[in-house]
């Protein structure tokens, strides 16, 4: 018969060990005191963990070959379906970054039981890469208009606002170990994933996508392991009081940044990118950011000094009206998307308009005149209309347009001789934390100051095999493709805003 | 009915309703994420009854672990009244402690140090506590009060003060005409005299959020969100609390000025008292009249977005939340205590 698996857990927890004739200096420096106890709830084992992954797979390779079968690809919404070629980059930008993550900790946290919990979670982000390149390679061969879905890494990584994903994912295995804990077991896993693979696959269902909620399904069954590597490490280095405060710090700092990013992605996708909606996006975030993640999850470390994030109010003021901004900001400079977006029609402004009263008002303008704009025929783009592009922030990479595009909170400042801009007062307090995180990295304009717009695409390389018509299409007609021809003309020299 | 073991307590399950969402709104803790089936963190054993399991499970539970009877708590619903759930191999590090989510109910030895009159049928009982000395409650939360002279008659009433007070409980009774406790209260508990208590008990209090919050409350059920806003205070709330107070007439209202105390210190605090027979009163009346839900509709036409803490009578609980459902409060975000009177 073979051992309990308690046993074989304790057991295995012996094959440590460790000098004790030097101190070696740590591979990655923390700034907390880690007390030498900590627990892994699922007390796993590598190999009967790793026979539950198979299985797990196998659904999911199962489930693409009948959406195969049944073409799916081609009944979902196209409007759906563009939005994967930038969504699916995106998630995969982050599983790859937590694979190097959960390695990042195991190296640095000497507490064996909290180990094992992270090679469990780095086997399962290796796994949720894997899936998540099936699925872009099912959409690849499947849907009607792959273009962008080929190059969606590369594509994603040169993008204006696709740059977002590393912003946000970088810290998943850059700087102290237990913040990399906070960034992605708390507040990424913990508060964020609900919204991301729970209800991004509902959105998928409804607008006939089969294939994305099977692969995010499976991903979602792993991250309660992450959750618990996450509340493990927590619960282990919150009970040594002098850790609290950099606790709190972190926290404020990841739950800012999480939210520009993640509620940014995924209001977009879920609310502009389907024609039929389950809910309204706000509703989400309050029922499982606020009151499971901070009513519930947050209300257990009270009792140690740690409060809810103090821009939780701030946050849920931009949750009303950032994904709006961001959408049509995303649709009015088109041309450097490598998808297509669909205009919104009347049904659309009326489901906006009863979930966010005043949207009309606010952005129905804009999306007239989107839509007015999106025959090659029109010879104009939404972004040649605007007074000035806005700058991207340096923290989380959203375009400046927080939370209002006709009321940016934009900061622009100088710091060590360079002019920089942030999207908000919570980026600007992140950016003065460590600003040599961020001022590494050029602003995206800045790169194409004073080319032409047909330039800066070729340079991207988002056009088709045709080498002159573009990924980015601001309509679902494929009769009516823009070329670069089609931009060439428009005269359109791109300007850096930032630039003196 | 479901059995939790290894904590070895019975709760109640509505029908359709799941073994987690029956847990929580009890006000007990288990672990849990996603609440539909997807992430496997309310994983727990079936060891005896019948049950079903939603069909949302299939990535998150193998063949192999539903033949052993593994199953999703917020994914399982009983079928019958025997289920017996355990949650203790699969989640081997929640303490009773946290199952409890700080309700531990213990038997207290307590002695009278303040009795009050606040109106003609409304008493202020002060309870410094003796054997043990402290009590971990939190804001909202009540307490049962022995009979003096009855071997096993308990009545509830709120803690009025905050946790920062653990040596202490004090508590605000309504007078019940032919009660027992009441006859006590009135006629014979004099300072000194010693009572036992057992708790804390209940999972009324405020949630953490960022949301503006409207407090209602009649009789004697200021008691509770007297203590949420004295602990709100003493833990540098921000968040905009409004808090209605509805009576018939005045000779009905009390602790006006350690209301007002609290007000002028706490910026965020908004104190509304409305009469609903303003005439006859002892002098002339300021504030707002009607009934504590046409106020409420008044000033507040709108409560979208906000959270509501409702404590009194069943029937002004009742009411109110119907004022609340249209004026745009989500359901989920209204909690109550409901007063039962027991004298």
């Amino acid at each position: 018969m073979a051992p309990k698996l308690e046993i074989v857990h304790e057991k295995s927890k012996r094959y440590d060990w460790g000098f004790d004739y030097a101190r070696p200096d740590p591979k990655f420096p923390t700034r907390y005191i880690i007390p030498p106890k900590g627990k892994d709830p699922f007390r796993v084992m590598m190999r009967g963990y790793a026979a539950m992954e198979t299985e797990k797979d196998n659904r999911v390779y199962g489930g693409l070959d009948s959406n195969v079968r049944y073409r799916n690809a081609n009944v979902a919404e196209p409007r759906f379906m563009e939005a994967m070629k930038f969504a699916i980059p995106a998630f995969t930008d982050a599983e790859y970054q937590a694979v190097t993550g959960a390695g990042f900790l195991i190296a640095s946290v000497k507490n064996q039981e909290l180990r094992q919990g992270f090679a469990g979670q780095m086997l399962d982000e290796v796994r949720h890469t894997q899936l998540e390149v099936a699925l872009r390679k099912y959409y690849l061969k499947n849907y009607h208009d792959p273009a962008g879905f080929d190059i969606g890494q590369i594509a994603l990584g040169n993008h204006p606002i696709g740059t977002l994903a590393r912003a946000s994912f970088q810290p998943f295995n850059t700087g102290d170990p237990i913040e990399v804990s906070m960034c992605l077991n708390v507040v990424l896993e913990t508060a964020y994933t609900n919204p991301l693979v729970v209800a991004l696959p509902q959105v998928a269902m409804l607008n006939g996508d089969h294939a994305m909620p099977t692969t995010f399904l499976s991903i979602q069954s792993d991250e309660s392991r992450h959750m618990a590597n996450g509340y493990g490490t927590l619960m282990c280095v919150v009970q040594e009081p002098d850790n609290v405060p950099f606790l709190q710090e972190s926290l404020e700092r990841h739950f800012w940044h999480q939210h520009q990013s993640m509620d940014t992605l995924v209001g977009v996708v879920s609310e502009y990118y389907s024609v039929h909606r389950p809910w309204a996006y706000r509703d989400v975030w309050e029922e499982w950011v606020v009151d499971d993640f901070v009513g519930s999850y947050m209300s257990r470390l009270g009792s140690f000094g740690l409060r809810p994030p103090d821009r939780l109010a701030e946050v849920a003021r931009f949750v009303e009206d950032m994904h709006h901004s961001v959408a049509i900001g995303l649709a009015a400079m088109w041309p450097l998307n490598f998808w297509r977006i669909d205009p919104m029609v009347a049904a659309d402004y009326e489901w906006f308009e009863s979930h966010y009263p005043g949207w009309t008002a606010r952005y129905g303008g804009l999306w007239d005149a989107y839509r007015a704009m999106s025959d090659p025929t029109s010879g104009r783009v939404l972004m040649q209309e605007l007074p000035a592009l806005p700058p991207f922030c340096q923290v989380c990479h959203v375009p400046c347009v927080m939370p209002r595009i006709d009321a940016p909170e934009t900061r622009i400042f100088d710091y060590e001789g360079k002019r920089y801009a942030v999207c908000s007062e919570g980026c600007h307090w992140i950016f003065h934390l460590n600003p040599k995180i961020y001022t590494g990295c050029a602003n995206w304009w800045e790169r194409f100051d004073g080319m032409d717009l047909a330039d800066v695409v070729l340079a991207l390389g988002y056009v088709r095999p045709d080498g002159k018509t573009l990924m980015g299409q601001p309509h679902l007609n494929p009769d009516r493709m823009w070329t670069i021809d089609d931009i060439r003309r428009l005269e359109y020299e791109v300007k850096d805003p930032l630039k003196a | 009915m479901v059995t939790i073991l290894p904590f070895g307590e019975t709760i109640d399950v509505e029908p359709n309703e799941s073994v987690l969402a029956a847990i929580l709104r009890q006000g007990r803790f288990v672990k849990y994420g996603c609440k539909h089936g997807g992430c496997g963190t309310c994983r727990a054993e079936a060891v005896e009854g019948d049950y079903r399991l939603g069909d949302n499970t299939s990535f998150s539970l193998t063949d192999d672990d539903r033949a052993r009877g593994i199953v999703l708590l917020c994914s399982t619903f009983p079928d019958g009244d025997g289920l017996v759930i355990d949650v203790s191999q699969t989640m081997d590090d929640l303490s009773e402690e946290q199952y409890l989510a700080g309700q531990r109910v213990q038997q207290y030895l307590a002695t009278v140090d303040r009795l009050d009159t606040l109106t003609h049928d409304i008493r202020w009982l002060g309870l410094r506590l003796d054997e043990p000395p402290d009590i971990a409650f939190a804001a909202g939360q009540y307490i049962e009060v022995g009979v003096p002279g009855a071997v096993d008659q308990w009545r509830s009433y709120s803690m009025a003060n905050p946790p920062s007070e653990s040596g202490r409980v004090d508590l605000i009774v309504k007078l019940i005409p032919g009660g027992r406790f009441s006859a006590a209260l009135r006629e014979r508990l004099a300072i000194g005299d010693r009572l036992r208590l057992r708790g804390p008990l209940g999972s009324f209090g405020t949630r953490l959020s960022h949301r503006p919050m409207v407090m209602v409350a009649g009789g004697s059920g200021k008691a509770p969100i007297l203590a949420m806003l004295k602990d709100l205070a003493a833990t540098g709330n921000r968040r905009a609390v409004t808090f209605f107070y509805g009576a018939r007439t005045d000779r009905d209202l009390f602790l006006l000025a350690e209301l007002d105390e609290l007000v002028s210190d706490n910026p965020w605090l908004t104190f509304i008292p409305a009469l609903s027979e303003p005439q006859g009163n002892n002098g002339p009346w300021h504030g707002e009249v009607g009934l504590v839900t046409e106020v409420l509709a008044r000033r507040l036409p709108s409560t979208k977005g906000m959270e509501a803490y409702l404590c009194g009578p069943p029937g002004m609980v009742d009411a109110v939340i119907d004022v609340l459902n249209a004026s745009g409060c989500k359901e989920r975000h209204i909690y109550f205590d409901r007063f039962v009177p027991s004298g």
